[in-house]
């Protein structure tokens, strides 16, 4: 102690050579973070497409490849939202409900106004559903897993009371050839889904509201203090995830052209396992839209292999519930180690 | 019932119950009275339910109804109480219905060649099993009790879709379907298990070591974890007992359809979470109450036999478990941010 007072000079150097270091671990604990993230989801995916490729007969027809687009890109949209509410420390377990309530008015809507506006009511319908899981959790404080894992409940209550238990027919053609359509070969929901992600990763990267999101995600005591309005980041982030699950809902109702109240069961479990595959740490604060994306892929191309081969499609909830773990031990794994990184060696 | 900690760890304090027991002060008991009407506020719900719609429809009060409604009602009930006991640990559980499937195919599968006692002990150690997993998944990799236990959920269906390519496997044994659906009295043997276990369960939470850690660790786990508190241990302790409670209530399940398939409980977590939570443990951790989960278990099961009698679509029942569901928690919210200091209890 004596020492440090003694000599000034010296403290200033213990202090920068302290402080080079401490940035030296950092860096090498986010590079390390990167590493695992892309490693995470690239290497699943391009051993699941060699696989696929080499294994699975007519995996890479002309038709399965369309139709692998199509099933990714809806859930790359519901997934995008995903990412936004497990982001801010959150969670949407009623994504699966809402884009099925979604689909059929959006379907009802159709045959009753025509394909644009049932579109539309299709989209405002989640957003919508999206804002009641925001205030639930906003403003009468409840903890947003069980807020949604009730509202997962009532809304498809809902959708069962509006269809009455009986399919809706789409008798739009033009609605329903959006979901076939092609745009220079490439699917138009594919395109849908690529336009969103380049948005999401646009806003949650470069503008204000994605700094706010990472800012409530890593420390919502924090960001109170720093001024962000917590509560309006999370009602919109709920809000995203049911905009998108709507978005969803009404590209499902395209693809399917019938739709009953029992569609989309269970896709909130594909959209948490592909969001936190892609690398979004369910410890909140740090989305990536690029991850999902590409996880969204995998996902598909996983199912779409497994049906081709013939698979009892009860082996894909097994499937989906082993990459749902395995994707979360790697989040878990990689905390561990980007911690151990920046406490040092010997800790 | 009160849920005060007996079992003080120093000395030296006092007890402060929060919850008021008619301790020593004669002046104190009027207050008790109060705080416990307003804690037992569901008994009231319950009651006025129960009057209103028996005056609705009176076929409600016929003994064949209320038996029918605790038969309902134990259902839940047996897992709840294992829930309820996770849910006091802060911890969670999802995968209910894959418990409950794959344990109850077991008891099918294997009941033409064992005793009924063979079969059920089987199912047990079959849940206790998957519970193992769980609490491994949880405390050992670290991932947060609700999305591996939602994970696990989908691992489990998938197990017993394969198990059963899919199909629904019949019970042929009518002494199984006897033991599990018969009725002492009016009172259903499902109903008086139930009973059994929740004394058994609140025993557990409230007056063992056991029970005290599970609540310790739901209340703090940094502060378990410095009191040199067994809590990893106890933590996958927890989850192998809820995984018995829900192959229990798989079994009588088995035993009231009279066939097993990997349907037939999805989406049972929901109303099993309800029960608890609307009978007043909450979802934060730290305390549970057994009376307050068989409360709302019987509450539930009212609620949607008055559906039926009233002729209201069964969708609707899934609108009003949710609907409840989060009532009962923005209550809590409201009441514990409002009066209550953490720990108080």
């Amino acid at each position: 102690m004596s020492d440090t007072i003694a000599n000034p000079s010296a403290t200033e150097a213990l202090v920068a050579d302290e402080r080079a270091r401490s940035a030296e671990r950092a860096r090498r604990a986010d590079s390390r973070r990167r590493l695992m993230q892309n490693a995470g989801v690239l290497i699943p995916f391009l051993i699941v497409l060699i696989a696929g490729l080499a294994a699975v007969p007519n995996f890479a027809s002309s038709s399965n490849v369309t139709n692998m687009l199509v099933n990714a890109a809806i859930l790359a949209i519901v997934g995008y939202g995903m990412t936004l509410v497990i982001a801010v420390r959150g969670i949407d377990l009623s994504v699966g409900s809402a884009q099925a309530l979604a689909a059929c008015v959006a379907a009802a809507a159709v045959n009753s106004m025509g394909p644009v506006v049932g579109a539309l009511v299709g989209i405002a319908v989640g957003a919508a559903l999206g804002l009641a899981n925001g205030l639930l959790v906003t403003q009468l404080r409840v903890p947003g897993f069980v807020a949604t894992l009730s509202t997962m409940s009532v809304f498809r209550g809902l959708v069962l009371l509006f269809t009455g238990g009986a399919p809706i027919m789409i008798a739009s053609v033009g609605f329903k050839s959006v979901a076939t359509a092609k745009v220079l070969g490439i699917p138009v929901p594919f395109l849908v889904a690529a336009a969103l992600g380049v948005a999401a990763w646009f806003v949650l990267d470069r503008m204000r509201f994605g700094k706010h999101v990472v800012a409530v995600g890593g420390s919502p005591e924090a960001a109170v203090d720093t001024g962000i309005s917590v509560n309006r980041v999370l009602l919109l982030a709920y809000l995203v995830a049911g905009a998108t699950a709507g978005i969803g809902g009404v590209l499902l109702a395209s693809q399917l052209g019938v739709v009953n109240g029992s569609v989309a069961a269970g896709l909130e479990l594909q959209a948490i396992a592909i969001v936190v595959l892609g690398g979004t740490s369910m410890a909140g604060g740090r989305p990536r839209i690029v991850g999902t994306f590409i996880a969204a892929l995998l996902l598909t191309m996983i199912n779409s292999g497994l049906n081709l081969l013939n698979v009892p499609s009860f082996y894909q909830y097994v499937a989906l519930g082993a990459l749902l773990v395995f994707a979360l031990s790697i989040d878990g794994a990689q905390r561990a180690a980007v911690r151990r990184m920046l406490e040092g060696r010997h800790s | 019932m009160t849920t005060i900690d007996t079992v003080t760890p120093t000395p030296g304090r006092t007890r402060r119950g929060a919850n008021g027991a008619p301790d020593e002060n004669g002046p104190g008991l009027r207050q008790a009275l109060l705080q416990f009407a307003s804690k037992q506020y569901l008994v009231a719900v319950l009651i006025v339910l129960c009057v209103a719609v028996g005056l609705a429809k009176p076929s409600f009060w016929g003994t064949g109804n209320l038996s029918n409604v605790l038969f309902q009602a134990s259902f839940v009930g047996l897992a709840a109480c294992g829930m309820t006991l996770l849910i006091a640990g802060g911890l969670l559980d999802l995968s209910v219905g894959g418990v409950i499937a794959v344990s109850s195919i077991a008891v099918a599968t294997v009941l033409p060649h064992t005793t009924i006692g063979g079969a059920i002990v089987l199912a047990l150690v079959i849940g206790a099993v998957l519970g193992l997993i769980n609490g491994l998944l949880v405390t050992y990799v670290k991932i947060a009790p609700f999305i591996a236990t939602l994970g696990t959920q989908y691992l489990f269906l998938g197990l017993a879709f394969i198990w059963t390519s899919g199909k629904v496997v019949p019970i042929t044994s009518s002494h199984f379907r006897d033991a599990t659906t018969g009725k002492l009295g009016w009172l259903p043997v499902p109903f008086l298990v139930f009973v059994v276990l929740a004394v058994l369960t609140f025993l557990l939470l409230q007056r063992t070591y056991f029970g005290r850690t599970v609540r310790a660790f739901g209340s703090n786990e940094r502060a378990a974890v410095l009191a040199g508190m067994p809590v990893n241990r106890s933590k996958v302790i927890v989850f192998i007992v809820a995984g018995v409670c829900f192959a229990l209530a798989g079994v009588f399940m088995a035993g009231r359809l009279s066939s097993a398939e990997g349907n037939m409980a999805t989406g049972f977590e929901m109303n099993v979470i309800a029960a608890v939570v609307v009978g007043g443990t909450a979802l934060r951790g730290g305390r549970g109450t057994m009376f307050g989960t068989v409360v709302g278990s019987v509450l539930f099961a009212v609620l949607a036999n008055a559906l039926n009698l009233l002729g209201v679509a069964s969708y609707w029942q899934y609108v009003l478990t949710g609907a409840v569901l989060i009532a009962a928690i923005a209550v809590g919210a409201r009441r514990s941010s409002a009066a209550e200091v953490r720990g108080a209890g």
